[in-house]
């Protein structure tokens, strides 16, 4: 029988049984499956590297290069709405209410995507309450009909979704920047924007980071916000996996997954040389 | 305790009674009525919001498992999954389905002897009809079909003032960016080469079955539009295809027949939205009911067969053609919404004709072509799409 001291030095490798089964695993299937041979309804062992020419000969890759962009827009414009939110409640919000403030943004997530993702189609819609205000107060005579089903209809469905990531992960990451390196700032002469850019965004980099990948990884991977708000065959990555599972070409879709995983995996390393991710935890230690 | 008291509790008593005894004797039906678990899309069924009135008037138990129309969701469950041990039996898309599981023996040969309203069925189902292929195989038949229709357009006519009789008018420079497609490439990109073959802008074999080359030359011209701002959406899911109509986001866009029916019950007197008849042609489709290996192993047989009974009876082929507009597969119709005045007042009559008589006319259509749901040069049609949703 374990003892105490046993079972708590197993309770240690809990994570790393977790991260096997649910990661480990599942990734070294999704290579492996990627270079099966397609059959008619399903595929069988071999090796062929079929499903990834076909990714790079279609238009597939350029889908994904543009779903990429796409996100990178959003990443962007939540960093430019959502981290000045966190910096705010930060300084500014008495610290005993600093965690109610920021649970208000978990409200949204109360609400299921799918409701959240199609309200936006009677306010961004030609006939929707933007284009009937701005209509109303004489700024336009024609409705705008670029903010929904376009490109930049995603973009605002994905930053209108995932902002949030970005509020949490700046609010937990400006636990690095402490009161008395503002006060050093002002002493200094520091202007505000000299500090937000030189001071607070360097130090609260891997959080920020951390948000961005978040919000990332949701605009390549969430089918929805293309389907409802996207244009004519808007797709995303996701989207294209389900279109290929939809088409029975299994091995395709995994292809497809593998270089998703590749691609954020690769994206992790990068921003882990900069910014160093596990300083994410300093605080917290 | 007062009179008024005791005629309460009295009144009480005795329904509770009576409610005790009705749910014993329920019960007691339920336990004789054969049990079937069927794995099915929400519009096969009438009635009633649950599978209760289907049950009750096949004297069957439905044990109900939704089901949504992807062909992937099917292969997997049935083929490499474990639909078998879940399902006796099931719904999907005939014109290639009912081949794909048969060939995989994920389904079984029906005697049609034991449905005695197949006589009723639709002269297209007979051998060498046009609609035959959708439920055999190899000669054999391996489902009983339970709804159909001819996809085609839907319009606001209060805004085109006119009734469009081709899909050349999604391509009209005057509806540039208020015209939709629908975000798959199986029935669009049927409906637009039937539509090309037609009119002669390209020569196609068989619309249903396109070779590599057809298939890039029907999206390219798709591409070619796309590029020039034709399209507003190409909408995905059924809520989308509503929307896009009701909220007047577009004037023309290919759809199902019940979009077009709900969009237009949404609006109201703010639009007219109506689905017309391509002189073109449409691609035509229908919902077929199979026996699952599973089921036959289990002998659950003679419940399919009771509900397969229902499906052609003229009372179900009413209700859906009343409903959401899916046509009966039945003959004897008419005659039964004639002979039921309480369930089809003359106004429902109206509606229901006037649905009947645009669909039968949609069906007549030369140049009509069948649902394919695995059509032979398949990786052509993915490629081309992706393409098409990268211009």
């Amino acid at each position: 029988m374990l003892g105490e001291d046993g079972l708590q030095k197993w309770v240690f490798y809990i994570p790393v049984v977790f991260l096997c089964l649910f990661f480990v695993v599942p990734v070294a299937l999704t290579s492996v499956w990627s270079v099966f041979e397609r059959t008619t309804f399903w595929m069988e062992p071999g090796f062929t590297f079929f499903a990834y020419q076909n990714f790079f000969t279609s238009a597939r890759a350029e889908n994904y290069l543009f779903s990429m962009i796409h996100s990178a827009w959003a990443v962007l414009i939540s960093f430019v709405l959502g981290f000045p939110i966190a910096v705010f409640v930060r300084r500014r919000v008495p610290r005993v209410a600093q965690h109610r403030v920021i649970l208000l943004f978990i409200l949204p997530f109360m609400i299921s995507e799918l409701v959240r993702v199609f309200a936006m189609r009677p306010v961004l819609g030609r006939y929707g309450i933007i284009n009937n205000f701005l209509m109303q107060i004489g700024i336009i005579n024609e409705p705008i009909t670029v903010i929904l089903f376009s490109p930049l209809g995603v973009i605002i469905g994905d930053v209108l979704s995932f902002l949030p990531f970005m509020v949490f992960a700046g609010f937990l990451s400006m636990e690095a920047v402490q009161n008395y390196i503002f006060e050093v700032c002002d002493d200094l002469g520091a202007g505000p924007v000299r500090t937000f850019r030189d001071v607070i965004v360097p130090l609260a980099a891997p959080g920020i980071f951390a948000g961005s990948v978040f919000i990332f990884v949701n605009g390549i991977g969430s089918a929805l916000v293309p389907i409802i708000l996207g244009g004519p065959g808007a797709v995303n990555a996701g989207l294209i996996v389900n279109q290929a599972i939809v088409a029975l070409d299994f091995p395709l879709a995994m292809a497809i997954s593998t270089i998703m995983i590749a691609t954020l995996a690769t994206l992790l390393l990068i921003g882990h040389r900069l910014f160093d991710l596990t300083k994410i935890l300093e605080p917290i230690n | 305790m007062n009179q008024r008291e005791f005629t309460r509790r009295a009144l009480m008593q005795a329904t509770a009674g009576a409610a005790a005894l009705a749910a014993l004797g329920r019960a007691g039906e339920a336990q004789a009525a054969e049990k079937l678990k069927l794995w099915a899309a929400g519009i096969h069924k009438v009635g009633a919001k649950d599978w209760s009135v289907m049950e009750a008037q096949a004297g069957i138990e439905i044990a109900y498992t939704t089901k949504s129309a992807r062909a992937d969701e099917s292969i997997q469950k049935m083929v490499v999954g474990d639909g078998n041990k879940l399902f006796d039996a099931m719904t999907d898309n005939g014109g290639g389905m009912e081949d794909a599981l048969a060939s995989q023996k994920a389904i079984v040969p029906l005697d049609t002897s034991k449905i005695p309203n197949w006589k009723n069925i639709l002269p297209a189902y007979h051998e060498g009809g046009a609609a035959a292929h959708s439920i055999r195989y190899e000669g054999k038949v391996y489902a009983t079909p339970m709804i159909s229709n001819a996809d085609s357009m839907a319009y606001d006519y209060k805004k085109l003032g006119f009734h469009p009789d081709s899909w050349a008018v999604l391509f009209d420079a005057q509806f540039k960016g208020r015209a939709a497609l629908q975000n798959d490439f199986g029935p669009t990109l049927t409906n637009m080469a039937i539509y090309l073959k037609q009119s002669g802008k390209i020569e196609i074999g068989d619309p249903s079955d396109m070779t590599p080359d057809e298939v890039k030359a029907v999206c390219q011209y798709l591409i070619d539009w796309k590029k020039k701002g034709q399209f507003r959406t190409f909408w995905d899911g059924f809520q989308n295809g509503v929307g896009i109509l009701a909220s007047g986001e577009v004037l023309v866009s290919s759809c199902w027949e019940p979009i077009q029916i709900i969009a237009d019950r949404k609006t109201g007197d703010k639009a007219d939205i109506r689905y017309g008849t391509m002189k073109e042609g449409h691609q035509v489709w229908n919902n077929i009911l199979m026996l699952t290996k599973g089921g036959r192993a289990r002998g659950a047989d003679a419940a399919y067969y009771k509900l397969a009974n229902l499906y052609l009876s003229p009372w179900f082929g009413a209700r859906t053609l009343a409903g959401l507009g899916f046509g009966a597969q039945m003959t004897g119709v008419d005659e039964y919404i004639n002979a039921h005045p309480k369930d089809f007042p003359p106004d429902k009559q109206k509606e229901i004709i006037d649905i009947l008589t645009r669909k039968n006319a949609r069906l007549a259509v030369k140049g009509n072509a069948w649902q394919n749901v695995f059509p032979k040069h398949l990786r052509a049609y993915q490629d081309w799409w992706s393409r098409l949703q990268a211009a």
